[in-house]
C-alpha cells in the first residue's frame, strides 16, 4: 500500500510543477528550460528552515519558500522581456547550469554532491506527519489547491490575457495593456507553484541532493507538460502521473537495475520526440 | 484652439534611410482623415509615431493639445487613442469575442490575486464585459461569429474585427492602417459604411488607405505623404485632380 501512497504523493508534488511549467511555458509562451531550478531552491528553503538549530514550522518554512521561489522565478524570467523565443532559451540554460553548479558546490548550504539527509517530516499545527498516507493526503491538499487556482486563473480575463501575450506582444500592447506586468504576475505565480512543490518533495524524501534538481528534472518537466498536453489544467495532471508510473512499470520487468535508469531516460527521451512529432497537443491539450 | 491632433517636425531615420522628413499635419475632430502615398512613403512610420510603437528623432505629437511625446503605446490607449495593423496582428488561437475583451480596459481580474480571490466577482463582471464585447461585434456584423476561432475566419471577416478590437478600446481617435485593403466589393461597401456610421457615433478617424475609389467616397480630407514629408493636404477632389501628385502615386516620378 505505502509503494501506491508514494507514487500518489510524489505524483502529486510534480503536479504542481507541471502547472508551474505549463503556465510559464505553454500559456505564456515563456520556454524556460530551468524550472527545476527553482523548485530545488524551494526544496532547499524548506530543508534549511526545518533543520535550523531553531526549527520553524512547516507551514511558515512552505511560505517563505514561495516567497524565495517567487522573487527568483521573476528574476530569471526577466530576460524574457528583451530576449525572446530561441534566445530566452539559451538564457535559461544557462540559469539552470548555474543553479546545478550552486547546489553541487555550495557544500555548506546544501549538502553538496552528497546531498541533505535526514529532513524532518512535515508537521501541520506541532504535530508531525509521519504516517505515508498522511504525507499524501497533504500533498494532495496542495496539488488540489494549485489546481484550484489554476482553473480560476484561466477562466478569468487574466488567462486570457496570458495566452494573448503568447501570440502577440505587440498587439497587447495596442490594446492598452500591459504585457510587463502580466509576464512577471505570471512567473511570480509559476514560482510559487514550484516552491511549495519543492518544500513538498524535501519533507517526503527527507532527503535531497543536486541530482533531483539538474537539467534533466527540467527536461522531464518539459516532457510531462507535453506529453499531458500544453495549455489545459488536464493535461498538467495526466503528465506527472503518467511519466511517473513508468519507472515503477519498469521495476516489473526483469532487467537489471543498473540499467534501469537509463532505460528511464531512454524512454522519456523517446516519448519526447514522438509526441513532438505525431502528436504536439498531447493526451489532452493543445498545440505547443 | 488647438488642434485635435497636432503631428509637428517629425523626423526619424532607420540607418541610412529617412522614413519621416520633418513631417507635420493636422487632424479636425470628427472627420475622416486618409492617409495617402505610394509604398514606403512614411505611412506606417507615422501610426507608429503617433501610437508610441516608435520613437521619432525629432518632433512631437499632441493630442487635445496634450504631448504624448515618450508615452508607453499602453498609456496612448488611455489618453484615447487606438490603432489597427495592416497585418492584422489578431490572436487566432483565441475566438472573436476573446479578441474584442482583450481591448476592453480596466477589467476586474485580469490580474491573478483577483482571479484567485474574488472568483464569483470576476465572473459577474466578465459576464457584464462579454455582452459589452458582443455588443460591439454586432456593431460591426460579427455577433454571430462571436464564439469562432479567428483562425476560422474569412479575411474580411478578421478586418472587421480589427476595427471591433480597437473600439473595444473606448478610444475617440481610431487609426486604422489599410482596413480596406484585399477586400472584395461586397465587403469593401461594407466597411466603407461602418467607417461612415462611426463617423456620426462621434470617432475621429485616420485611416491609410491605397484605393482611390475608397479614399474618395470616406475621406473629408486627405493628407498625402511623399517619401516622409507631407506634400499636400485637401479635399479628395483637389488631390486627385492634382497631376503632379497623381505622376507620383502612380509611379513615373522616378
Amino acid at each position: 500500500m505505502d509503494f501506491w501512497f508514494s507514487y500518489v504523493t510524489l505524483a502529486a508534488i510534480y503536479v504542481l510543477l507541471g502547472l508551474s511549467t505549463n503556465l510559464l511555458v505553454g500559456i505564456v509562451g515563456i520556454f524556460s528550460v530551468s524550472q527545476a531550478a527553482v523548485f530545488g531552491v524551494g526544496a532547499y528553503v524548506v530543508a534549511h528552515f526545518l533543520m535550523a538549530t531553531n526549527p520553524i514550522s512547516f507551514l511558515p518554512a512552505l511560505g517563505i519558500s514561495a516567497l524565495c521561489c517567487i522573487l527568483l522565478n521573476v528574476i530569471v524570467t526577466l530576460p524574457s522581456l528583451r530576449v525572446s523565443g530561441d534566445y530566452f532559451v539559451v538564457t535559461s540554460f544557462g540559469i539552470q547550469l548555474l543553479a546545478t553548479a550552486v547546489f553541487t558546490n555550495w557544500t555548506e548550504g546544501t549538502g553538496g554532491a552528497n546531498g541533505l539527509p535526514g529532513i524532518p517530516p512535515p508537521d501541520l499545527f506541532h504535530r508531525p506527519l509521519e504516517e505515508t498516507w498522511q504525507l499524501m493526503v497533504l500533498c494532495l491538499a496542495g496539488l488540489a489547491l494549485g489546481c484550484l487556482c489554476f482553473f480560476l486563473i484561466m477562466r478569468a480575463p487574466y488567462g486570457r490575457l496570458l495566452r494573448a501575450i503568447r501570440e502577440d506582444e505587440l498587439a497587447i500592447a495596442a490594446a492598452g495593456k500591459n504585457v510587463l506586468r502580466a509576464k512577471v504576475s505570471a512567473a511570480a505565480l509559476a514560482g510559487a507553484f514550484a516552491g511549495v512543490a519543492g518544500g513538498l518533495y524535501a519533507t517526503f524524501l527527507s532527503f535531497i541532493d543536486p541530482s533531483s534538481f539538474d537539467l534533466d528534472a527540467s527536461i522531464l518537466l518539459l516532457t510531462m507538460v507535453v506529453v499531458g498536453g500544453a495549455r489545459t489544467l488536464a493535461g498538467s495532471i495526466i503528465g506527472p502521473f503518467l511519466l511517473l508510473a513508468l519507472p515503477q512499470l519498469l521495476t516489473l520487468v526483469d532487467i537489471p537495475s543498473t540499467f534501469a535508469a537509463a532505460m528511464r531516460q531512454l524512454i522519456y527521451g523517446v516519448l519526447l520526440i514522438v509526441f513532438m512529432l505525431f502528436r504536439p497537443q498531447g493526451l489532452a491539450g493543445e498545440r505547443l | 484652439m488647438t488642434a485635435y491632433l497636432e503631428v509637428t517636425g517629425l523626423n526619424k531615420s532607420f540607418g541610412g534611410l529617412q522614413a519621416l522628413r520633418d513631417c507635420s499635419f493636422t487632424i479636425t475632430q470628427g472627420r475622416i482623415t486618409c492617409l495617402v502615398g505610394p509604398n514606403g512613403a512614411g505611412k506606417t512610420t507615422i501610426f507608429n509615431a503617433i501610437t508610441g510603437f516608435l520613437r521619432p528623432d525629432t518632433g512631437s505629437v499632441a493630442y487635445r493639445g496634450n504631448p504624448l511625446d515618450g508615452l508607453s503605446p499602453q498609456a496612448i490607449v488611455r489618453h484615447g487613442i487606438a490603432r489597427t495593423f495592416q497585418n492584422l496582428r489578431l490572436f487566432a488561437d483565441l475566438t472573436a469575442l476573446d479578441n474584442v475583451l482583450i481591448g476592453i480596459n480596466g477589467q476586474f481580474a485580469e490580474e491573478p490575486l483577483g482571479a484567485i480571490f474574488r472568483p464569483f466577482h470576476a465572473a459577474s463582471t466578465q459576464r457584464r464585459r462579454s455582452a459589452e464585447a458582443l455588443t460591439i461585434l454586432d456593431h460591426v456584423g460579427l455577433a454571430d461569429r462571436a464564439r469562432e476561432l479567428v483562425r476560422n475566419l474569412s479575411y474580411g471577416e478578421q478586418k472587421l474585427l480589427t476595427v471591433a478590437r480597437v473600439l473595444a478600446t473606448g478610444a475617440e481617435l481610431l487609426l486604422l492602417d489599410e482596413p480596406a485593403s484585399g477586400m472584395s466589393a461586397g465587403a469593401l461597401d461594407n466597411i466603407m459604411a461602418l467607417l461612415r456610421r462611426l463617423q456620426t457615433e462621434g470617432k475621429t478617424l485616420l485611416v491609410v488607405e491605397h484605393n482611390t475609389r475608397v479614399v474618395q467616397q470616406i475621406a473629408d480630407d486627405v493628407l498625402f505623404l511623399h517619401q516622409g514629408h507631407l506634400m499636400a493636404q485637401g479635399t479628395p477632389q483637389e488631390i486627385i485632380a492634382d497631376p503632379a501628385l497623381a505622376e507620383i502615386y502612380f509611379g513615373g516620378a522616378i
